[in-house]
């Protein structure tokens, strides 16, 4: 079996990036001018399917494999049996924009 | 490079802000969170590499994990205001794949894995009708 992320871990990480902004935008809604924009606010989606989940734990995991991969190639172009971080260097802005 | 604990903590000071700085108690899961990801991270990194016949640096895995980590936010973040633009309360798998939609190749990745985790589901779904109905079939006979 190919070992990925946890769903679980990825629903907690979610929750706690959407009450972090749902704090964020309480102390804001005083600047806010519109009414409007404010109230939509309030009602936070923080629910995933779990498929949703699913699918998330494989986007990261594609991220690190990605990574990874790339980062051997570099290696091994340079004849290197292990990755360093001059290796990933090379790689990152590419993978930043890839992703 | 991403190294002694105490420089990384300032480092990346103001890309954490999101979950930072909030409470200390949400810093306490951030920080939770972040080790179990990085755990994840480095079982997967190992894995990989292992398919290549190659060793990883601890720095190498660490700043994957960091870069994995922000992603997330990102993600999540990303994730949320799909769903909440086409006035769902939940995210769904869709809004997961949108969030891919920069890069073709990895969106129609996501696309056969959301099919295929699709069809597992449905396939499940009906076996559990089938073998329903031949429990009822048995207790009527």
């Amino acid at each position: 079996m190919e070992t990925s992320f946890d769903p679980d871990l990825i629903h907690a990480i979610f929750k706690l990036v959407c009450s972090s902004s749902a704090e964020r935008d309480e102390e804001t809604e005083a600047v806010d001018v519109e009414v409007g924009a404010g109230a939509s606010k309030k009602s936070r989606p923080t629910t995933a399917h779990h498929s949703a989940l699913s699918v998330s734990c494989e986007l990261l995991r594609l991220f690190v494999a990605e990574a990874i991969e790339r980062t051997a190639i570099i290696a091994e172009a340079e004849g290197a049996n292990k990755i360093e971080p001059t290796h990933l260097e090379r790689i990152l802005p590419q993978l930043l924009l890839d992703f | 490079m991403v190294g002694s604990g105490d420089d990384g903590g300032e480092g990346d000071g103001d890309h954490f802000e999101v979950l930072k700085g909030m409470d200390p108690e949400a810093d306490e899961r951030a920080e939770l969170l972040k080790d179990r990801f990085r755990l994840s991270v480095i079982s997967i990194a190992t894995s990989e590499a292992k398919k290549v016949n190659m060793e990883v640096a601890e720095p190498v895995v660490a700043c994957i994990a960091d870069l994995a980590f922000k992603y997330t936010e990102q993600l999540a973040r990303d994730v949320e205001l799909f769903a909440h633009h086409a006035s769902r309360k939940s995210v769904k798998m869709e809004d997961v794949i949108l969030s891919a939609h920069r890069n073709e190749h990895l969106a129609n990745l996501l696309r056969t894995y959301s099919q295929e985790l699709k069809g597992k589901q449905l396939q499940t779904e009906s076996k559990k009708k089938r073998s329903s109905k031949k429990d009822d079939k048995e207790i009527r006979d």
